[in-house]
């Protein structure tokens, strides 16, 4: 088992009494892959901002591993580019690296676009990308400043399917180069090809957890199944 | 290790909370005392002397500085519930918040329909852009943007969040208001200094329990709204939860 | 501090690109500067020019309001607000980025319709030039600092661009009298009165402060 990255313990999140999260427990060892399936509506994204310091829990804590800000480890990818059409695909990676301080932002600009095989279209305006180019273009965009974990909320979400395809097998790939995955998603396939541990959350309730040793699509598929069923 | 801290993780998220269970054990009492008291409020001011020089429309004085009092009562209340809710993630000071805008919004509107009536039986018109008066004017504009805020945004801690801060907005408008008025509010035609002893004979009675009457009804009226916004945010919850 | 540099440099890029912003606040501003014309038909124009530190005021007021709401619908699109909230460190700079930004492309508007003014009501701004220039500064620097504060909450509630106003305005009225009594004295050329500059400096302090700490507030989800 590789170093702990993450863990959370008994994290709430409610309002008045609308309770969207209620006493999540996990752990995440760096360069590990943990899938987050549910339902619309489960929690899931709820989570995933909390993870990335855009929300915060009303209860419980969200602990990382020594080392530097909550806000600075973490790469965000949804199904929103967070881009800005106006700027150019270099300039907008330019852009988010000045927000993280990263230290030469150019220089890991053009790193990145190349990459994601952007380079030839550095200099376009994000205005006129197509979904799968601006998709790639978001993930250079999380990784700026070379974050332990990506956190991945419906990354699939409005892709076509050679482009969900694609996006895929560039996750695998980053999965291999170290990185720390958290994938929110419902696509059961895609959760079995990234992750090693998954968690089924239903009414911002762990309903079911699938280990390493489990792990596999048809498993997988059976323990999602078995915990809506539960679930009233 | 404790997830909880502080140990107001499940306090505040219980409703009532305990500051609203303490509070709503004083709202029956003095809902006697207010009976009583607005009783010998009424007798006295129809047994104070009518005004030789205004007449019977002096008597709008009894009523009309006390909800002056309680409309910024209200508003600072609603200011610093905000913070408080803010620094300390504490839900049931967000309820008081929007409760004692409410009320708060009540009084002022109260006081800017008795301002202008006794305006216009003393100063001849109903409406005067005096400094005083326009401050207020604006303040309550900002409450009710307050309460604006609130309903156009539904339920949500955003929601609450964003209210707090407009609240703090609201706070800190009122020493600037009232430092524009320092400034360039040579144009007042309130009276100065009405508070300190310039009432006729037989005029002091019913001026001190007007005061106190509405201080009174001020707490009162907070506490039983504070109590409704609680009941709201359990049938929210209940609402949401079973669909 | 670099955050806020980078933000700036953002929105005027994005803004020098597609320049709608600035051109539908120029227009807007324009159309106000007739519609007082037609509203006011009894006036002579030398009593027009009377009025017109007010009128102008007026123009800078809902022309801001435009642009401020506009300046948050940018970054709802992609939900790029999000991305700034992702940011590490205070996000206070944030809110200095995006409110320097709504200060210079406000600013560059109300020179152009100061101008306009000037022309249709027959004002010399020439000689009024540095006090006027000194007073719409400052006030606009209280008018970006709170409505970098508010539009943020306004434009992500149900009812967007309509709820600013209702939020802002109430809120202004500490700068609209220091700015109205400051450019009035500077277009009848007599000096700008202390207490006009004191009131604005103290209102900007106070909302750049109340911004700075409570954008954080703003930015959460």
């Amino acid at each position: 088992m590789s170093a702990r990255l993450l863990s959370l313990q008994a994290v709430d999140k409610r309002y008045a009494s609308v309770t969207a999260l209620s006493g999540i427990e996990l752990e995440l060892g760096a360069g590990q892959g943990l899938a987050i399936l549910g339902p619309n509506g489960a929690g899931k994204s709820t989570l995933l901002r909390i993870m990335a310091g855009l929300a915060h829990p009303t209860g419980g804590k969200v602990q990382f591993a020594e080392g530097a800000p909550q806000r600075s480890r973490v790469g965000y990818l949804g199904h929103a580019t967070l881009l800005y059409p106006e700027l150019t695909a270099r300039e907008n990676l330019v852009f988010a690296g000045r927000l993280y301080g990263v230290e030469d932002p150019g220089a890991r600009a053009d790193q990145l676009l190349a990459d994601e095989g952007l380079s030839g279209v550095a200099n376009r305006r994000a205005r006129g990308f197509s979904r799968g180019m601006a998709q790639r273009l978001s993930i250079a965009r999380a990784r700026v400043h070379a974050p332990e974990l990506l956190l991945l909320d419906e990354p699939f979400t409005g892709l076509d399917e050679p482009s969900a395809q694609r996006l895929s097998l560039r996750l695998e790939g980053l999965a291999h180069e170290g990185h720390a995955l958290v994938l929110a998603t419902h696509e059961i396939d895609r959760a079995a090809r990234l992750a090693q541990t998954a968690l089924v959350l239903v009414e911002g309730m762990v309903k079911r957890r699938v280990n390493a040793e489990e792990m596999s699509e048809p498993f997988l598929r059976t323990a999602y199944a078995e915990a809506l069923e539960a679930s009233p | 290790m404790n997830s909880n801290p502080e140990g107001h993780g499940n306090a505040q998220a219980s409703i009532p909370s305990r500051l609203e269970s303490r509070a709503s054990r004083w709202r029956r009492p003095m809902g006697y005392l207010l009976a009583a008291l607005g009783a010998a409020y009424a007798w006295s001011v129809m047994s104070a002397p009518i005004d030789s020089t205004q007449g019977i429309i002096q008597k709008i004085l009894y009523i009309h500085p006390p909800l002056a009092y309680g409309a910024y009562l209200g508003f600072v209340i609603t200011g610093v519930g905000g913070v408080l809710f803010l620094a300390r993630q504490r839900e049931d000071l967000d309820r008081l918040a929007v409760a004692s805008a409410e009320v708060g919004v009540i009084f002022c509107t109260l006081m800017l329909v008795t301002g202008p009536i006794w305006a216009r039986g003393t100063w001849g018109v109903w409406w005067s852009w005096d400094a005083r008066l326009t401050v207020t004017l604006l303040l309550w504009f900002v409450y009710l943007a307050y309460l604006l805020l609130r309903s156009f945004s539904g339920s949500s801690p955003r929601t609450a969040r964003f209210a707090a801060i407009y609240g703090v907005v609201g706070l800190v408008l009122i020493p600037l208001n009232y430092y524009v008025i320092e400034i360039f509010g040579s144009r007042s035609m309130h009276p100065e200094n009405l508070e300190r002893g310039s009432l006729g004979d037989g005029m002091g009675l019913p001026f001190l329990l007007g005061n106190l009457t509405l201080a009174l009804a001020f707490f009162y009226l907070l506490i039983l709204r504070w109590e409704v916004e609680a009941q709201r945010r359990l049938d929210d919850a209940s609402t949401s939860s079973g669909a | 501090m670099n955050v806020a540099l980078a933000i700036l440099w953002k929105d005027l890029v994005s803004e020098w690109r597609s320049r709608d912003r600035v051109m539908a606040m120029l227009v807007f501003s324009i159309l106000v500067a007739v519609v007082f014309y037609f509203a006011l038909p009894m006036l002579r124009p030398e009593e027009l020019s009377a009025l017109a530190p007010g009128l102008l005021w007026t123009a800078y007021l809902f022309s801001a309001l435009l642009g401020l709401n506009r300046s948050f619908a940018l970054e709802l699109e992609n939900d790029a607000l999000a991305g700034l909230a992702l940011a590490p460190g205070n996000r206070g700079w944030i809110f200095l980025g995006k409110a320097a930004a709504n200060w210079v492309l406000i600013s560059i508007v109300q020179i152009l319709t100061a101008g306009v003014f000037a022309l249709f009501y027959g004002i010399d701004l020439v000689p009024a030039l540095p006090g006027l220039a000194t007073v719409v500064g400052l006030g606009t620097v209280g008018i970006c600092a709170a409505g970098t504060l508010l539009a943020p909450m306004a434009v992500r509630t149900g009812f967007r661009e309509v709820l600013l106003p209702v939020l802002l305005l109430p809120a202004l009225f500490p700068i609209l009298a220091g700015a109205v009594e400051g450019s009035g004295a500077a277009v009848a050329g007599r000096p700008i009165p202390f207490a006009a500059l004191q009131l604005l400096l103290v209102t900007d302090g106070i909302y750049l402060i109340v911004a700075f700490l409570g954008f954080d507030y703003v930015l959460d989800e």
